[in-house]
C-alpha cells in the first residue's frame, strides 16, 4: 500500500474528517459496485452506501490496522446490503424468473431483462465480484483484497458466474452471431 | 488435475479479463484450435462479456455520485465544534477507554468496601468520627468517665484519675481490719440511730430539737413506739433476771414473760417489757449485751388522727350527755318521751366510756414503748435422743425350702413379729421364700443366730442407722435407744446357688460304666451330690460318661485325690469366682465338678479299614470316569454344530469348483 494512502487511513481513523471525506471520494464507487451487485437496484444501493459511510465514520476507532480500512469499509457495505436484501426477500420474486427463456431474435429490452434474471440467480458474492469487475474494471487482485478473498479465488468465481449466465442466455447468445 | 477443456469457462473468462499469463494464454489458444466445443463456448463467452459490459455500463453511477455521497454524509454527520470533537476523539482513544474502565473498577471496589464495611477505610472513618465527637464535646468526656468509675469497682487508676468525682459519690471505704460482725453491728447501730433521730418520740426530744417549725407541728403528735428483739443467750433464767433489772433501771416494768422447755432441755421464751419511749434506745443498747442479737426491728405508729378524732367525739358526747341530763331535770313531757331520753342517755354514756377506754389505752401505749424480747438458749437444735435402727439381710440356701420356711415362721412371738412371709414356686418347680420380721432389740441376736442355723448362709448384711430425735447434729449428753430390728430372710434351694468353684476334667479309663459308678460312690462319701449323669457309646466302641457333682468346698480336695484312683486324670480346669461384696461361708460353699469319663475306641474304625478304603477308591474312580464322559458329551454338543456347518461350507465350495472346472 502507498504510504500516503496509509497515512490518510490512519488520519481518518483518528477522526480527521477531511481524510475521511477524501476516502469517500475515492471509495464510494467501489462500495456502490458491491452493493449494486448484491441488490441490483441503484436507489437501494446508493442508500446502503450512504448508511455504510455514516456507520464507518461512527465506528472508525474499531479499526486497528489502517491497511485494512478499505476491506473493512467493503465488509460494512456488504453486510448492510445483505440485510436489505434479506428484508426484501419476503416479497415474492417476479414471475418471469421461473419462465423458460424462449429463443428468438435478440431484443435489447428482453435481453436486458434476461440478463438481470440470470444475475439474480447468482450467489451475492459472485454478483458483487461481477459488478466490481464490470463497473470499476478492477484487476483480480484488487477485487480479491476488497472482498477479503484468498489469492486466486476470484478466477474461479468469475468463471463460474459467467458460465452460469452463459448457459441461461445461450439461445440469445447463439442468435447474436 | 482439471484440464483446460473441463474448466474452459474459467480460462476463457480470465483470458477476456486479461488475467492469464502468456503461457496460459498460448495453452488456451492451442486447445481452442483443437476443440470445436470449446471454440463454440469461446464465442458464447465473448458475447456474454459484451452483453454484460453493455448492460452494466448503463447502471454505472453518474459522475456526481461522489458529490452526492459526500453531501449526504455531511448532512447526516454534522461537523462538531472543537470541544465536543475533542471529547469524542478522546473517548475513542484506547488510553482514555482503559482509564475509564480502571476508574469504574476502582469506584466499584470503593462502593463494595463501603457496603461490606471492610476495615481499611471503615476504621479510619470510625477513628475520625470518634475524634470529632471528643473534639465537639470536651466537657462531657471526664463527666462520663467519672460516672463509669462510679458504676465500676473502685479500681485504683480510675480513683486516681477522678478523685473528686469519687469523693462525692462514694462513702469512705471501711477499714479492712474490721471483722464482719463488727460491720454488721455498726450497720445496725446506724439504722437505729437514723430511725430514732428522724422520728422524735417525746415532747422533750421535740423541745430539744434545733428546728423550731416542725417541732411545733410534732408537739401534738401521738406516737406509739415498739420494738422486737431476738436474742440467743446462754441461760434463759439469767437473761430474764438481767432484763428485769435493766427495765427497772429505765423506769420500766416487765409486762409478760413466758417460757417453754424443749425436749433437749433447752429453754425458749418471750419477755415483754414496757419502758418510757425516751429510754427505749438506751434500753435496747443494754439488752444487746445479753447475748447474740439475731434480729431487731424498731417501729413507730402515728395514731394522732384517730386519737384526736376520738377526743373530739368524746367532747361532743359529753355535751350531749349534759343536754340529756338537763332534759330529764326539767321533767316535762310524756313518760314515754322520758324513757326515750333515758335510753338515749344510756347509749351516750356507753359511748363515752368506750371512747375514754380507747383514749386511755392509747395513752398507756404512748406513755410506754413496748419491747418484745424473744429469747432462745444456745444449741437449741441439739438432739434430745438418738434412736438406733438396725436392719439385717440374710440369704439362706437349704435343700428343703418349705421346711425351713415353716420353721422360721414358727419363731413368731410377741417379741418377734413376722411382717411379711412369702413362698414362691415357679413352673419349673423351683422354690424360694422371703420373710420379713421385726425383732425386739434384746431378742435380735438370739433370733438371728437361730435363723442362721437353718441352712448355709450365703449373704448376711447388717445396717445400723442412728436417728436424732428432737433436733439434728451431735450431742454429747443425748441418750441412745435401740429400736426394733428389721430382718429380711431369703431362703433358696441349694441348686439355685451359684457354685463357688467350678472344675472340669476328663478321666481316661478302659471300663467307663464301672468307673462312673465308683465315682458316684466317692462323691456321696464326701457329702456331695450327683447333679446329672449321662452315658453314651458310639459305633467305634468309644464310651463316654458325663457326671456332674456338687460337693462342699471343704471336701473338694479329698474328692479330687480319690479321683486319681479311677484312671488318668486329664484337662483339669478350675474356675473360681471370688465374690468380694458378700460374706460367704467358704468351707460350706458349693463346688461343682463336671467329669467326663471316657474310653478310647478302636484304633482303626470299620469305616477306615482296608476293604472300606478299596471300596471307596473304586467308587471314586468310577464316578470320575462318569464325570469325564459327561464333559466329553458337553464338548461334542458345543462344537458339533460349528463343525457340521464348516464341513458343509467346504463341501459346497468343492462342488462349485469342480462344476466350473468341468465347464471349462
Amino acid at each position: 500500500m502507498d504510504p500516503s494512502e496509509r497515512q490518510q487511513y490512519r488520519a481518518a481513523i483518528r477522526g480527521d474528517r477531511d481524510a475521511f471525506e477524501m476516502i469517500i471520494r475515492t471509495h464510494s464507487r467501489t462500495l456502490f459496485a458491491i452493493t449494486y451487485g448484491i441488490l441490483q437496484s441503484r436507489e437501494e444501493a446508493e442508500d446502503v452506501v450512504q448508511d455504510s459511510l455514516v456507520k464507518a465514520w461512527k465506528t472508525r476507532w474499531r479499526v486497528r490496522d489502517p491497511e485494512k480500512f478499505p476491506a473493512w469499509l467493503a465488509t460494512i457495505a456488504r453486510h448492510k446490503a445483505r440485510d436489505v436484501f434479506r428484508k426484501r426477500r419476503t416479497v415474492p420474486l417476479p414471475e418471469q424468473m421461473t419462465e423458460p427463456i424462449e429463443p428468438g431474435p435478440p431484443n435489447t429490452s428482453a435481453l436486458d431483462h434476461r440478463l438481470r434474471s440470470a444475475l439474480a440467480t447468482l450467489p451475492e458474492l459472485h454478483r458483487a465480484a461481477l459488478t466490481l469487475r464490470y463497473f470499476e474494471e478492477m484487476d483480480y487482485r484488487t477485487i480479491e483484497n476488497t472482498l477479503g478473498l484468498t489469492n486466486g479465488a476470484l478466477r474461479g468465481i468469475l468463471g463460474r458466474a459467467l458460465a452460469s449466465m452463459r448457459k441461461q442466455l445461450r439461445p440469445a447468445l447463439a442468435s447474436m452471431d | 488435475m482439471a484440464t483446460i477443456h473441463d474448466e474452459i469457462d474459467i480460462w476463457l473468462t480470465a483470458d477476456l479479463h486479461g488475467e492469464l499469463s502468456n503461457n496460459e494464454r498460448s495453452a488456451l489458444h492451442a486447445h481452442l484450435v483443437d476443440c470445436t466445443v470449446c471454440r463454440k463456448t469461446h464465442q458464447e463467452i465473448k458475447n456474454m462479456n459484451i452483453i454484460l459490459e453493455e448492460t452494466l455500463a448503463t447502471e454505472k453511477p453518474d459522475p456526481v455520485f461522489e458529490q452526492r455521497m459526500l453531501a449526504g454524509f455531511r448532512n447526516r454527520v454534522p461537523q462538531r465544534s472543537g470541544l465536543v470533537k475533542l471529547l469524542v476523539d478522546l473517548m475513542h482513544l484506547r488510553a482514555t477507554q482503559i482509564a475509564a474502565v480502571a476508574a469504574v473498577l476502582l469506584g466499584l471496589i470503593q462502593i463494595g468496601r463501603m457496603i461490606t464495611g471492610e476495615p481499611v477505610t471503615a476504621r479510619r472513618e470510625r477513628e475520625r468520627y470518634v475524634a470529632d465527637q471528643f473534639a465537639a464535646q470536651p466537657s462531657q468526656a471526664p463527666a462520663s468517665g467519672a460516672a463509669r468509675s462510679g458504676a465500676l469497682a473502685k479500681s485504683a487508676e480510675v480513683a486516681a484519675g477522678h478523685p473528686q468525682g469519687l469523693a462525692l459519690k462514694e462513702p469512705p471505704p471501711p477499714a479492712p481490719a474490721q471483722s464482719k460482725d463488727e460491720e454488721r453491728a455498726r450497720a445496725e447501730v446506724e439504722r437505729t440511730i437514723v430511725t430514732g433521730s428522724n422520728v422524735p418520740a417525746t415532747a422533750e426530744e421535740i423541745a430539744q430539737a434545733p428546728v423550731q417549725e416542725p417541732a411545733a407541728a410534732l408537739a401534738n403528735r401521738k406516737l406509739i413506739r415498739n420494738a422486737t428483739v431476738e436474742l440467743e443467750i446462754i441461760s434463759f433464767d439469767n437473761a430474764v433476771q438481767k432484763i428485769t433489772a435493766f427495765a427497772s433501771d429505765e423506769h420500766g416494768y416487765v409486762a409478760t414473760t413466758n417460757s417453754e422447755k424443749q425436749a433437749n432441755g433447752k429453754l425458749r421464751g418471750q419477755v415483754v417489757i414496757k419502758v418510757l419511749p425516751e429510754d427505749l434506745d438506751r434500753f435496747l443498747q443494754k439488752i444487746r449485751s445479753l447475748g447474740e442479737l439475731k434480729n431487731q426491728t424498731l417501729g413507730t405508729e402515728d395514731v394522732s388522727k384517730a386519737y384526736f378524732d376520738t377526743d373530739a367525739r368524746l367532747k361532743n358526747a359529753h355535751v350531749m350527755e349534759q343536754r340529756l341530763i338537763d332534759m330529764l331535770k326539767t321533767k316535762t313531757g310524756k313518760v314515754s318521751d322520758l324513757l326515750q331520753v333515758e335510753k338515749e342517755l344510756g347509749r351516750v354514756r356507753e359511748e363515752i366510756e368506750k371512747m375514754q377506754g380507747e383514749l386511755k389505752y392509747w395513752d398507756s401505749q404512748i406513755q410506754f414503748a413496748t419491747v418484745t424480747i424473744s429469747l432462745a438458749e444456745k444449741d437449741m437444735e441439739e438432739p434430745a435422743a438418738f434412736l438406733l435402727k438396725e436392719r439385717a439381710q440374710l440369704s439362706l440356701y437349704t435343700p428343703d425350702v418349705e421346711k425351713i420356711y415353716n420353721e422360721a415362721k414358727s419363731l413368731a412371738s410377741p417379741k418377734v413379729q413376722i411382717t411379711n412371709a412369702q413362698l414362691n414356686r415357679d413352673y419349673s418347680g423351683r422354690v424360694s421364700a422371703q420373710l420379713s420380721m421385726l425383732i425386739a432389740p434384746e431378742e435380735s441376736d438370739a433370733v438371728i443366730g437361730h435363723v442362721k442355723g437353718f441352712g448355709r448362709v450365703e449373704n448376711f448384711q447388717t445396717q445400723t442407722q442412728r436417728i436424732a430425735q428432737g433436733g439434728s447434729g451431735m450431742s454429747e449428753n443425748a441418750r441412745t435407744k435401740r429400736d426394733k430390728m428389721e430382718l429380711n430372710v431369703t431362703i433358696s434351694r441349694e441348686e439355685q446357688e451359684q457354685a463357688f468353684q467350678q472344675t472340669s476334667l476328663r478321666i481316661r479309663t478302659a471300663s467307663v460304666d464301672e468307673k462312673a459308678k465308683e465315682l458316684r460312690t466317692f462323691a456321696e462319701k464326701q457329702g456331695g451330690r450327683v447333679r446329672s449323669s449321662t452315658f453314651s457309646r458310639d459305633p467305634d466302641g468309644r464310651e463316654v460318661a458325663n457326671v456332674s457333682l456338687r460337693v462342699p468346698l471343704k471336701n473338694y480336695p479329698a474328692l479330687m485325690q480319690s479321683l486319681d484312683s479311677l484312671g488318668k486324670v486329664q484337662n483339669v480346669s478350675v474356675q473360681r469366682q471370688d465374690r468380694t461384696e458378700v460374706q460367704v461361708d467358704e468351707s460350706n460353699a458349693p463346688a461343682d465338678i463336671s467329669i467326663q469319663v471316657y474310653s478310647q475306641g478302636n484304633i482303626v474304625t470299620e469305616e477306615s479299614g482296608l476293604l472300606a478304603t478299596l471300596r471307596r477308591t473304586l467308587a471314586q474312580s468310577a464316578s470320575a470316569i462318569m464325570w469325564s464322559l459327561r464333559m466329553v458329551g458337553v464338548a461334542i454338543a458345543f462344537l458339533a454344530p460349528w463343525v457340521i456347518a464348516l464341513l458343509l461350507g467346504v463341501w459346497v465350495t468343492v462342488r462349485i469348483i469342480r462344476a466350473r472346472q468341468s465347464k471349462t
